[in-house]
């Protein structure tokens, strides 16, 4: 039989990429009678003396991007493999599938996406559970590593510690690369950085949360390191979604009523969007620590608290994407079908 | 006998020992450890450490034994302790805080190996 998965390859996006990131959909594993893990074996073996981070996807699956926006896609298992092995402890880790739970829409209130027509009944991966963690311990993050390679937060950062690189993917991005869409690839800058510690609060969530609530409420920053949170991750490349189509994932959970820094992050992006949108962002709420890290890029309460002369429509808040979003200048795009190898191992 | 716990110096010594038991002349090396001054070892560990040096020894064509101790889990935790030191070398304040640290993982030190025993006990070894 052929597997067939697509591999983002070191060096692809005119050299941005610096490490190979392997993408399984999960629907192919299974066509081929393959559990995620078999799936990740035949990637290692493809590979030879290769090394890749390896996400195990579910493109009728739907996720959470850490400043509470679902995305159509799934990550259902993590992985990472080096001249053909998989460490045996950490290399490989399930994102078991999550069920509602009773009080989760009080819990979790920017789940309430999950309700819309969009995303209903549709399987919710996230991070881990216990027994998805096995031996990893407290101090561990939601991690898997082999070798020369670590894939991180539940597969959206990814390392080779031997080079000291690494790249990022947003869930939208990781939705193009599995769709034959366009993705952006650039430099992450100090908008990102600052963003992707702006978290929402959940049980077993990507980077926070398991039996008990992730402790980093909407408007807290996880960060929490002033000045310097600009800086965290505003070096590194990250791979995501045209802008347009970001915008799209964000208005549809300010359309039904998500406020950032009540029931969503309040990421630069998403406080941005609801300004440009005219929807309420809860100012009180935004912690000082957080407020610090905003106006460091200019995101002044002044700035926000002032209302736009007219408000965009939703046809006009894609159309002005580009200058609404901040986040990761000088963006290159690219159709995946440029920049995916598409693989197939015969087993 | 679970309990015994070999000095970190007769560990080096051990193993070195189990490399020239069958051939004096074979080169050794060991490294991971070299920030560990003082430790006690799991004995039994020891003695199955020497034992698979001296199998491994038992190959006409081994010239060399290097050994490699690697973190078993790659994510590692420290605690860094800052020291602030008077002129004449005394302690006068120290801050601790934590450091994580992800490292190349064990199969980083097997990319040359033409074969792999794995031998660690629990649900470790590689899936074969």
């Amino acid at each position: 039989m052929k597997f067939r998965y697509r591999l983002l390859p070191e060096g692809a996006a005119d050299g941005v990429v610096p490490l190979n990131v392997a993408f399984i959909d999960q629907a192919d594993a299974k066509a081929c009678g393959l559990t995620d893990l078999d799936a990740v074996k035949l990637v290692a073996k493809d590979l030879g003396k290769g090394c890749a981070a390896v996400n195990v996807m579910d493109k009728n699956g739907v996720s959470v991007s850490s400043d509470g926006i679902m995305n159509p896609i799934a990550v259902t298992s993590v992985a990472c493999v080096d001249h053909g092995m998989i460490n045996p402890s950490f290399g490989f880790m399930p994102l078991s599938e999550i069920p509602m739970y009773d009080s989760m829409m009080k819990d979790e209130p920017h789940m309430r996406q999950w309700l819309t027509e969009k995303f209903a009944g549709r399987p919710l991966h996230r991070g881990p559970n216990k027994t998805d963690l096995g031996e990893r311990t407290g101090h561990n993050e939601y991690m898997t590593t082999t070798g020369r390679i670590a894939n991180n937060n539940s597969g959206s950062e990814f390392f080779n510690m031997i080079e000291m690189t690494e790249i990022l993917a947003l869930m939208a991005g990781q939705y193009e690369i599995m769709n034959d869409g366009e993705v952006i690839i650039g430099v992450a800058g100090p908008e990102v950085s600052v963003g992707i510690g702006m978290v929402v609060s959940e049980r077993w969530g990507r980077i926070f949360g398991g039996t008990n609530l992730g402790g980093y409420k909407p408007g807290m920053t996880a960060h929490c390191s002033g000045e310097y949170a600009k800086t965290v991750k505003s070096d590194y490349p990250v791979i995501a979604a045209p802008k347009p189509k970001f915008m799209e994932t964000m208005l549809d959970a300010l359309d039904i009523g998500l406020v950032p820094g009540r029931e969503l992050g309040c990421s630069p992006a998403l406080v941005s969007v609801a300004h440009a949108y005219g929807k309420e962002i809860d100012f009180d709420r935004i912690t000082p620590a957080s407020w610090v890290e905003l106006e460091d890029i200019g995101l002044t309460r002044e700035k926000l608290m002032k209302p736009v002369e007219k408000p965009y429509t939703r046809e006009e808040m894609i159309l002005h994407a580009e200058e609404i979003i901040p986040g990761i200048p000088n963006a290159k795009a690219y159709k995946v079908s440029d920049i995916i190898e598409i693989r197939e191992v015969e087993f | 006998m679970k309990c015994m716990h070999t000095r970190l110096p007769d560990y080096y010594a051990k193993v070195e020992a189990a490399a020239k038991r069958l051939r004096p002349e074979t080169k050794f090396s060991i490294s991971g450890m070299e920030n560990v001054k003082t430790a006690k070892l799991a004995s039994l560990r020891c003695g199955r450490i020497e034992q698979e040096i001296v199998q491994v020894t038992e190959d006409p064509e081994i010239a060399e034994i290097e050994i490699n101790m690697v973190p078993f889990n790659p994510e590692e935790a420290y605690s860094v302790v800052i020291k602030g030191k008077r002129a004449d070398g005394t302690c006068k304040k120290a801050v601790l805080d934590n450091m994580y640290a992800t490292i190349p993982s064990v199969e980083y030190y097997l990319f040359d190996a033409e074969e792999i025993d794995d031998r660690r006990s629990g649900s470790r070894q590689y899936d074969v």
